[in-house]
């Protein structure tokens, strides 16, 4: 059932701090939906709490039908769920090539019984996927840069080879978390075009990204999130009209 | 000559040893202080095997490595799961713990050690063959380990020590794959215990002590971390020294303190002047088939 991700009554607080206050939020399949709000509105901490690296004190989290509450983050990830890093996390030790090539749903070399007992399969598979990465960085514009050390990748095409290897999943549902920070010129376009492509093959999209342009040019819809609540959700242009979310946003 | 084969066999077992721990610290980056008493393990359940239940030697030695992996998946699940930090805690408890228990049983000989272990190819063959044996194992663990750090274990491996976190959000279980690290190299330790226990033909709970696992951390760091040469320069240096000096007449009363010395101004010339060892390892992974381009 393609019916993307459905959050209800999600709710975590830290010590004092309330991140998640009871929040009701779906992203059809399909869809791109841009999450906005200001710094320490709880939008990472939404991701972190779908993703399964943080576990809520309560509500549900449902993925194409599938409840994924219980679940711990790896299961999420091979169910299809992939999301990107506010400050990356790329492995500095590894190739732009092999970082993307761990993303993929399953990894063949993982088991290390496998690895003994069907070495041939293990390479076929690898092949496969290597040429399914080389595609993936093809459309992000990152061919070139395949071999190169991640370490030696400026900053805004680090950001892309984020996305990249969140794409090597397939996902069913890609969270992002301020993928256009530190991110220009042809890279932005790029960028916008491969969401576009996701979501027209199905995908259920959320975006974090403070640039409300990209927010208003790329996404279906807005939720504009504070204090870990969703106070409104409608047409990015709207949002962006209403003095009193401004307000909120850039603070008084 | 029969001195010249113990120091051979004795190069291979630490070259056995000091390759598996690296594949432990280095590699998977678990940071464990009791792999000599998966060592232990090894030597103490294939000499029982073998002499009280007349198993034969060659697979007493085989199941001397299986119960040390056992041994190690038990700490592995007990520890890791609270955190990776624990497992050093957990290892220093289970380092002593399980000298202790061995030096407080009488079935396994106690503090006085366990003798009359029965021997195995020397008496028929050799120790020349004996001698072959050890090498070809040391060899085979090193080929092995060197196989799994290359290839794509060896790529998932670097990504879950860079950033565990990331590693298991795209879907990799990384606590199973370091209780398979883990395992694997204590395995191999318990391996080269029965290897010790069935040439030596005597084994005691002091020879398994802490003294070892500083010697191996040595051999391991002044060898290089994570290169797969580094460790068996480091095991063959730092066997063959000691048994270097003993060359120089010395009186012994001289002898234990200057080997003491000597390792303790290794450990510390190497880690001011070359801290990646004799022999670096890339700072990043390379895999097989970068290699071959
Ligand atoms: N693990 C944690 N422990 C304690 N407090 C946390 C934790 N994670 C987040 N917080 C707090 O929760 C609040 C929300 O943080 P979050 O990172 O979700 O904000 P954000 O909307 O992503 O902000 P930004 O736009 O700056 O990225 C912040 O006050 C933060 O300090
Ligand atoms: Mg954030």
């Amino acid at each position: 059932m393609q019916t993307g991700l459905k959050v209800t009554n999600l709710c975590k607080r830290f010590g004092g701090i309330v991140v998640a206050d009871a929040i009701d939020l779906d992203v059809p399949a399909g869809r791109i939906v841009g999450l906005i709000g200001p710094n320490g509105a709880g939008k990472t901490s939404f991701f972190n709490l779908v993703s399964g690296v943080v576990a809520p004190d309560a509500g549900q989290v449902m993925l194409d039908g599938e409840d994924v509450t219980g679940l711990k983050m790896a299961e999420r990830a091979r169910r299809g769920l992939a999301r990107t890093w506010q400050n990356l996390r790329l492995f500095p030790s590894l190739s732009v090539l092999d970082n993307l090539l761990i993303g993929t749903r399953d990894y063949p070399g993982e088991r290390l019984s496998r690895l003994a007992l069907q070495s041939g399969r293990i390479a076929r598979d690898e092949t496969q996927d290597r040429l399914k990465a080389l595609d993936v960085l093809e459309r992000i514009g990152l061919a070139g840069i395949a071999h190169t050390d991640i370490v030696n990748v400026p900053y805004g095409q680090q950001k892309l080879i984020g996305v990249a290897r969140a794409l090597m999943n397939d996902p069913r549902c890609l969270l992002l978390d301020e993928p256009m920070a530190g991110v220009e010129g042809q890279a932005y376009r790029t960028l916008q075009s491969v969401v576009r492509g996701l979501a027209a093959s199905g995908v259920a999209v959320c975006v974090v990204e403070h640039n409300v342009a990209f927010i208003r040019d790329l996404c279906n819809e807005g939720v504009f999130m504070f204090a870990g609540k969703v106070l409104a959700r409608g047409d990015v242009e709207s949002l962006v009209a209403d003095p009193r979310l401004t307000e909120l946003y850039f603070g008084t | 000559m029969e001195y010249f084969y113990t120091v051979v066999i004795l190069m291979a077992l630490y070259v056995i040893l000091a390759a598996s721990f690296n594949f432990v610290i280095g590699y998977g980056g678990l940071v464990s202080i009791a792999h000599p008493v998966f060592y232990a393990i090894g030597a103490y359940a294939s000499a029982l095997l073998a002499r009280d239940m007349g198993v034969p030697v060659i697979l007493a030695i085989l199941a001397g490595g299986l119960i040390a992996l056992l041994a190690s998946v038990a700490l592995a699940l007990s520890s890791l799961r609270v955190s990776g930090d624990y497992l050093l805690i957990g290892s220093i408890g289970f380092q002593l713990g399980t000298l202790e228990v061995i030096k407080n049983l009488h079935w396994t000989g106690g503090a006085g050690g366990l003798s009359n272990i029965p021997s195995f190819l020397t008496q028929t063959l050799g120790p020349q063959a004996y001698v072959a044996f050890a090498v070809a194992v040391a060899m085979c663990t090193v080929l092995l380990l060197r196989w799994i750090a290359h290839g794509p274990y060896g790529r998932a491996m670097s990504a879950m020590r860079d950033d565990e976190l990331a590693f298991a959000a795209l879907g990799r279980n990384a606590m199973v794959m370091k209780i398979t690290i883990f395992a694997l190299g204590s395995g191999l330790a318990g391996l080269a215990g029965g290897i010790y226990a069935h040439y030596f033909r005597f084994i005691a709970p002091g020879q398994f002590d802490l003294l070892q696992s500083s010697a191996l951390l040595t051999m391991v760091v002044v060898g290089g971390l994570r290169s797969t040469w580094g460790p068996i320069v480091g095991a063959i240096a730092l066997e063959a020294l000691p048994q270097a000096i003993t060359f120089i007449n010395l009186p012994p009363s001289v002898l234990g303190p200057l080997q003491g010395i000597l390792f303790t101004s290794l450990v510390l010339i190497f880690m001011f002047v070359r801290p990646q060892g004799l022999i670096a390892a890339s700072a990043r992974w390379r895999g097989r088939q970068e290699e071959a381009r």
